[in-house]
């Protein structure tokens, strides 16, 4: 049986690995698929602490942490095409001015 | 003892796959052939000389006799009508020849990804035929057999899943190929599947409020008295349609459109990867036929046809029966095919969007109601 | 210690550092495919059966695929690193890798022990006697639908309003409006027809 704190563990590096590839890529594609990968290591804490307390909050807290994922998904792939009409590029440090 | 099972099950169901395949490609070729009023392909060892064993020792031409009689005789007479039928050109020959081509990967893509499409829209087909039951529960010398690989409580949805990881294969494989047409056959085949998935999820919810279970054995345990088609006969048109447009076949065959796309998605591949293509496309025809069988027509069960539960005659009668049903489904699928012509693209997207998808829910509330006030 | 826990959790990290460090982002989103579907199998062998298939139906399934749509549209170069990003780069990694190190030992030892009672005394701070029998629940689809729509039901109604102001949104944002010279425009962030790209 593998104890509570190894899928802590687990979702704690694979949080670290999306902050870290979030801040370190230029791509915004990318920054959003690590803030996707954060997203699933809150979501396995969730369900890990869910599992071990015996009851099935965290596994509703997951459900809609996945709604507002989507939702999001679809809002900020919007934007990033925009951003990609407007400046012809899809890197982060192509539209840190003001002006165009 | 029961990993062996286990093992034995998987690669029972992985057969009934693989034969189903075999047999809808057979079945494509020479079908289309008479449909089309013409023969078709039976040439390949359909002219076989028997060898005949021809000795001079006075022995043995007694056992050279019989041999030659009870076994060499027949099986090239078997093999002889199998290829006046097709049945080697289709099944031997073709894999032949697929194995054989030169294996390329075109100029400026990965090769990994390349390499990768194929696998990504076969496997989850497979994959998806873990959870249906092909025969019904038996017992054997005490030991007791479930045909069905993975039991799991929420087999449906699985089958979704298993739609949803489909699409990869085609959109890489469209994107690989390095130019307009694949690109655009595969983003028009992504497009397609993903929109008639949202009514596939819709009807699956359906069906599953009329039996009240997502399990699948569970589903065709329950319909031993009524089939399914008589309590949602909605359901059955619209999951019909949907599996035709999932599988990117009959009229929904634009993303492959051989006669505007030079073949779509497929057009960069070749030899074992292009057979594996073609493999995943008719194994899902069968998917979609078992699926069909399994939520409305009863699966293995007949009206008339009472068997004893846990005998092993009785679960390979059940799945003779729940065969025929499926090559029923796999014939009129492959018919409708070859019949009808192709949606226009937006045509297509309006009928998922704007048709199926409030039909769907419409289907879904009825029968929410039905249930909720009791008559179900 | 679990082979099957030890197998995913391989699976997900190394698919977790391939997002991150793959040089093609298209290569980067089939390997985020590969993590939510071992992040799916840990939801299964945690008993949460409807989570692990809808995780691969939403996530792996859409959302994945709405990134792979996107990329697939915008056809981008994929360019090497420059010298001073490389520093910024290794800098960053050590950093999370140190902080890796300082945490997973304060994990291990406040929640080291697989002991329900024990959670149940931290997290709740009522007494440990009769915590220890609380009727494990499983995540299937009928204890999970029985739960969402009696206690949670409002949440699950305020989360379709926001899905529906999503798909609003996401039409809204990627709406193209032609204008009166004929040639079109987005109706997004850009209005400047000096700099709006035309297609």
């Amino acid at each position: 049986m593998t104890p509570l704190s190894f899928y802590l563990a687990l979702s704690a590096i694979m949080f670290v690995i999306g902050c870290v590839g979030a801040i370190v890529r230029r791509n915004a594609i990318v920054v959003f698929m690590c803030i996707e990968l954060m997203l699933n290591a809150v979501n396995l804490s969730f369900v890990a602490f869910s599992h071990s307390v015996g009851n099935l909050d965290g596994q509703i807290a997951v459900f809609f942490v996945m709604v507002v994922a989507a939702a999001e998904a679809a809002v900020g792939l919007a934007i990033i095409l925009g951003l990609f009409r407007t400046t012809k590029s899809v890197e982060t440090s192509a539209a840190n001015e003001m002006r165009l | 003892m029961d990993l062996l099972i286990s093992f034995l099950v998987c690669f029972a169901v992985f057969h009934v796959a693989m034969v189903l395949s075999a047999v809808c490609t057979w079945i494509e070729r020479k079908g289309s052939a008479l449909m089309q009023d013409r023969i078709g392909a039976n040439r390949a060892g359909a002219y076989f000389d028997t060898p005949f064993i021809r000795t001079d020792n006075l022995a043995l031409k007694p056992v050279a006799f019989l041999t030659n009689v009870l076994v060499i005789g027949p099986a090239f007479s078997v093999i002889r009508t199998l290829g006046m039928l097709g049945v080697i050109n289709t099944l031997l020959c073709d894999a032949v020849k697929g194995l054989t081509k030169e294996d390329f990967v075109p100029e400026g893509t990965s090769r990994f990804l390349h390499n990768l499409g194929p696998v990504l829209a076969t496997v989850p087909i497979f994959l998806a035929f873990a959870v249906i039951p092909v025969a019904p529960n038996f017992t054997l010398f005490g030991y007791h057999v479930r045909p069905q690989v993975a039991h799991l409580d929420v087999g449906a949805l699985f089958i979704l899943a298993m739609g949803s990881m489909a699409v990869y294969g085609v959109a890489i494989a469209g994107w690989t190929g390095n130019n307009k047409f694949s690109l655009l056959g595969g983003l028009r085949a992504a497009a397609q599947m993903i929109s008639y998935e949202l009514a596939m999820g819709i009807v699956f919810v359906t069906i599953v409020v009329v039996y009240g279970t997502l399990d699948l054995y569970q589903i065709v345990e329950r319909q031993q008295s009524l089939w399914g088609i008589v309590t949602q006969p909605l359901s059955f048109i619209i999951l019909f349609i949907v599996g035709m447009a999932e599988t990117k076949r009959g009229p929904f065959d634009l993303p492959e459109a051989e006669s505007e796309l030079v073949a779509g998605y497929f057009t960069e591949y070749s030899g074992m990867k292009f057979l594996l293509f073609w493999m995943g496309e008719f194994a899902e025809i069968g998917l979609f036929s078992l699926l069909l069988t399994v939520f409305f027509f009863g699966g293995w069960h007949l009206p008339f046809l009472d068997l004893p539960a846990g005998v092993w005659w009785a679960a390979l009668i059940g799945h003779v029966i729940l065969m025929t049903k499926v090559m029923f489904f796999c014939v009129l699928q492959i018919v409708i095919r070859w019949t009808l012509p192709r949606f226009r693209y937006d045509h297509l997207m309006t009928l998922g969007w704007k048709i199926l998808l409030p039909l769907s829910l419409v289907n879904l509330m009825f029968y929410a109601a039905l249930k909720l006030s009791g008559v179900l | 210690m679990n082979l099957l826990f030890i197998i995913f959790a391989a699976i997900v990290v190394v698919s977790a550092l391939g997002v991150v460090l793959l040089r093609n982002p298209v290569h980067s989103a089939l390997a985020l495919v590969s993590n939510l579907v071992g992040v799916a199998a840990i939801y299964a062998m945690l008993n949460a059966h409807f989570l692990a298939v809808v995780q691969i139906i939403v996530y792996a399934g859409a959302i994945v695929v709405l990134v792979l749509f996107v990329l697939m549209l915008l056809n981008m170069k994929v360019e090497a690193l420059k010298r001073h990003e490389k520093i910024f780069y290794t800098t960053v990694m050590l950093v999370a890798v140190a902080f890796c190190a300082a945490i997973l030992p304060i994990l291990h030892q406040f929640f080291g022990e697989f002991n329900p009672a024990a959670s149940l005394t931290i997290a709740s701070g009522a007494a440990a006697s009769g915590a220890a029998a609380l009727p494990r629940v499983e995540g299937t689809v009928e204890a999970i639908g029985k739960v969402l729509f009696t206690r949670y039901l409002f949440l699950f109604e305020a989360a379709s309003i926001l899905i529906m102001a999503a798909l609003v949104g996401a039409v809204m944002l990627s709406h193209r409006v032609s204008n009166a010279n004929g040639s079109s425009v987005n109706s997004g962030p850009s209005t400047d027809p000096s700099t709006t790209v035309r297609s």
